[in-house]
């Protein structure tokens, strides 16, 4: 079952097309990552699928549901640019927000508490939200997404502006939602973020997908290309190695980039018996690697 | 349902709670009482005031006693407002004496100059009043010497054809008294003031209907520029479609509107009553005003609703608004028209005018027209179906306008946009 179908969906706004012929799945259950350079159409994207922009061509589904009206109820949104009523007082806020989502009653306060608890701000329940500081602010606009609990999360963007103590809060909930069975979509340009907690992603640029996948198995996919060893004896004939493409020394060790359609276990056959092999390790590239190689540095 | 419900709910809350809403609301008819306490107060001019001095060439030779007594007398009941009167050499004839005058008005030494034709009485001749740069405060001077003057020659005319000005003033006396009957027993005479009463109802009912449209529509303006610029909007929209957010917005603010028309009314129907003065409002009336003001309201709010969406400040809606207020000034302008002949073909033709509809559909009916009840249903049925095209072509714009930041976009482009489905 998937939470978000995304189907060959465009987007141009005048001359410039902000999302090519994008086709995405978003598994339900997952926490799962929309990755890419500023400009990517990360956010056209995310607007398209809570039905505020339409697509050009192509079709979203969240649910199994095509119409926008039908697919809003399922969706918890908190968009790039956070909003609040900034004379209304926070408690107020997350009441008003609750109950235009659906919620009523004691179901509604019930909720407002909890979530107040949660994001750590019932203490600042009858301040005014323009008194709040920027994280705390940030806080309150993830409750207000979260308040009734949606079966799926859309977060734009959500750690900019987190200290590291709320970006630990707000993960953790997040995982916990997971853990719940919800499904959460976020949008980042921070790569760690990503790596430690989605599932899986999918790498955007200039409106089309360039990866997709697990992350496990997209970091697995580019392991090939580079390994670190440290040698017992001379070095000088590394170089010289058919599969080897370029050699760097650093510290005691050296980096060899293999050569297209190499193996780094066929460098390892080719090092034993001609040198002592003290270390050898393939290395697993972070996805900010990844990211940097497959959009260029430049867009990083 | 529910979700509109609430929007209204806090848009009237916050509509309503605003310093500017309960200053303006309760500020408006205290300036409006003040005002006409002051105005009254005006009218008894306390003070002394400045001497206006009036050069007077009188080539008739007949006058002069006239003319001296008519200024007495207005000297003597205006003590705070003296006028002199400096008679000019007429020996010369009729140049010299005007050029005489103009060069006292030109250096200052006189107000005004008044120059009345050698043949002045017996009809062929005229009063010449030069002035110079006439000050405002003196306007009601110049005034007053006009009349002396002209009284005083059709004086002279009386005695050149030896009739007695005071027996023809007695011939041409008739008392006339007004009287308006109640229903019940007893009558009684009516002041000028249950007449001006009369007279205003019509003009208050649709300056109500104005006030509760334009002056709440101002608040949909804020309203849908705030939400855009503190972003807002995009968290509302997760949670309801555009067009709740809109009708909500719409519905809310009516209520505001309809708050302030109801409490405006009742302080003056009570005012009126306190004032004795007798008000006569029907339920038929009633009822069209409240379907003429909400219709009217809600046509009138989505088209602001549209426009605020494809705004970014309040100083870019005002100069968008400005064309649409001008259609509005039209009833309040040509109101005297419209309620002395209320069933006249302007009265009729307005009443078909879809934005002008409520105002001069209450102003007539309130000015005491037989206005029939097809012609109300058909002004309603004509002002419903504007409603509904407005509202859905206004919804096509706020859906898109109000996710659009930066450049306005340009009528082309609206056009496009309601043309989307």
């Amino acid at each position: 079952m998937n939470a978000v179908t995304i189907s060959r969906v465009c987007k141009s706004f005048g001359s410039v097309r902000a999302v090519d012929e994008l086709s995405v799945q978003v598994p339900a259950g997952s926490i799962y990552g929309f990755l890419g350079p500023n400009g990517a159409g990360k956010t056209t994207t995310i607007r398209m699928i809570m039905n505020i922009l339409r697509p050009d061509s192509g079709s979203v589904e969240v649910f199994g549901n095509g119409s926008g009206d039908k697919r809003r109820p399922a969706i918890g949104y908190m968009p790039e640019e956070r909003g609040l009523y900034r004379k209304m007082k926070v408690q107020k806020a997350l009441a008003y927000f609750g109950a235009i989502k659906g919620l009523r009653g004691p179901g509604l306060s019930g909720r407002v508490a909890n979530w107040l608890g949660r994001v750590g701000l019932a203490d600042w329940a009858d301040k005014k939200v323009e008194e709040l500081s920027r994280g705390m602010h940030q806080k309150l606009q993830f409750a207000v997404t979260a308040i009734d609990e949606p079966e799926l999360l859309i977060l734009d963007e959500p750690f900019s502006g987190l200290d590291p103590v709320n970006l630990d809060l707000i993960k953790a909930i997040i995982l916990e939602m997971r853990n719940e069975g919800k499904t959460v979509l976020f949008s980042t340009h921070v790569m760690d973020e990503a790596q430690r907690l989605c599932d899986r992603i999918v790498l955007i640029n200039t409106g089309r997908v360039v990866l997709e996948g697990s992350v496990e198995q997209i970091r697995r996919d580019h392991t090939a290309d580079v390994v670190s060893v440290q040698l017992g004896g001379d070095t000088g004939f590394v170089a010289g190695l058919s599969m080897v493409a370029g050699v760097i020394a650093k510290d005691n060790r050296l980096e060899i980039s293999l050569a297209d359609g190499c193996d780094s276990q066929d460098l390892l056959q080719a090092l034993i018996g001609k040198t002592p092999v003290l270390a050898f390790e393939v290395k697993t590239p972070s996805l900010h690697e990844i990211f940097i190689k497959e959009v260029g540095a430049g867009n990083a | 349902m529910r979700k509109i419900l609430k929007i209204a709910g806090r848009e009237y809350i916050e509509t309503v709670k605003t310093k500017t809403f309960i200053f303006g609301m309760l500020m408006t008819p205290l300036i409006i009482g003040v005002l006409i306490v002051v105005s009254s107060k005006m009218g008894d001019t306390s003070g002394r005031r400045l001497t206006v001095r009036v050069a007077v060439a009188d080539l008739s030779g007949e006058l002069s006693a006239l003319i001296e007594d008519g200024f007495a007398k207005y000297n003597d009941s205006h003590r705070n407002r003296q006028i002199r009167v400096i008679e000019l050499d007429c020996d010369l004839g009729f140049d010299a004496a005007e050029e005489q005058g103009k060069e006292k008005l030109r250096s200052g030494k006189v107000d005004a100059c008044a120059v009345l034709d050698e043949d002045i009485i017996d009809g062929s001749g005229k009063i010449r009043l030069y002035t110079h740069k006439p000050k405002a405060s003196i306007l009601d001077a110049l005034w007053a010497a006009e009349s002396i003057l002209r009284e005083a020659v059709v004086d002279r005319r009386y005695e050149v054809v030896d009739i007695d000005r005071e027996q023809v003033a007695k011939l041409r006396h008739v008392p006339t008294e007004q009287v308006e009957i109640s229903l019940g027993a007893g009558e009684q005479v009516q002041s000028k003031g249950q007449r001006m009463a009369g007279m205003m109802v019509p003009f208050f009912f649709m300056y109500l209907i104005f006030m509760g449209m334009v002056g709440t529509g101002q608040h949909m303006l804020s309203s849908v520029i705030e939400e855009k610029s503190s972003r807002v909007i995009e968290v509302l929209l997760s949670a309801v479609t555009p067009f709740e957010l809109m009708g909500g917005k719409i519905l809310g603010l009516a209520g505001v509107g309809l708050t302030v028309v109801s409490l405006w009314g009742g302080g003056a129907y009570g005012a009126a009553v306190w004032q004795k003065l007798e008000v006569d409002v029907s339920l038929q009336l009633m009822v069209c005003f409240i379907v003429y003001y909400v219709l009217g309201f809600m046509m009138f709010s989505a088209l602001l609703a549209g426009t605020g969406s494809i705004c970014n400040t309040i100083k870019e809606t005002q100069s968008l608004m400005m064309p649409v207020m001008m259609i509005f000034i039209v009833p309040l302008m040509a109101w005297f028209k419209l309620v002395q002949s209320p069933d006249g073909s302007l009265s009729r033709g307005l009443s078909f005018v879809p934005p002008l509809t409520p105002m001069v559909m209450v102003l007539r009916m309130s000015a005491g027209s037989e206005v029939g009840s097809g012609e109300i249903a058909a002004t309603m049925a004509l002002l419903l179906a504007t409603v509904i095209l407005v509202m859905w072509l206004a919804a096509k714009v706020f859906r898109t306008g109000i996710l659009m930041y930066g450049k306005r976009p340009g009528l082309r482009e609206i056009v496009r946009w309601m043309r989307q489905s």
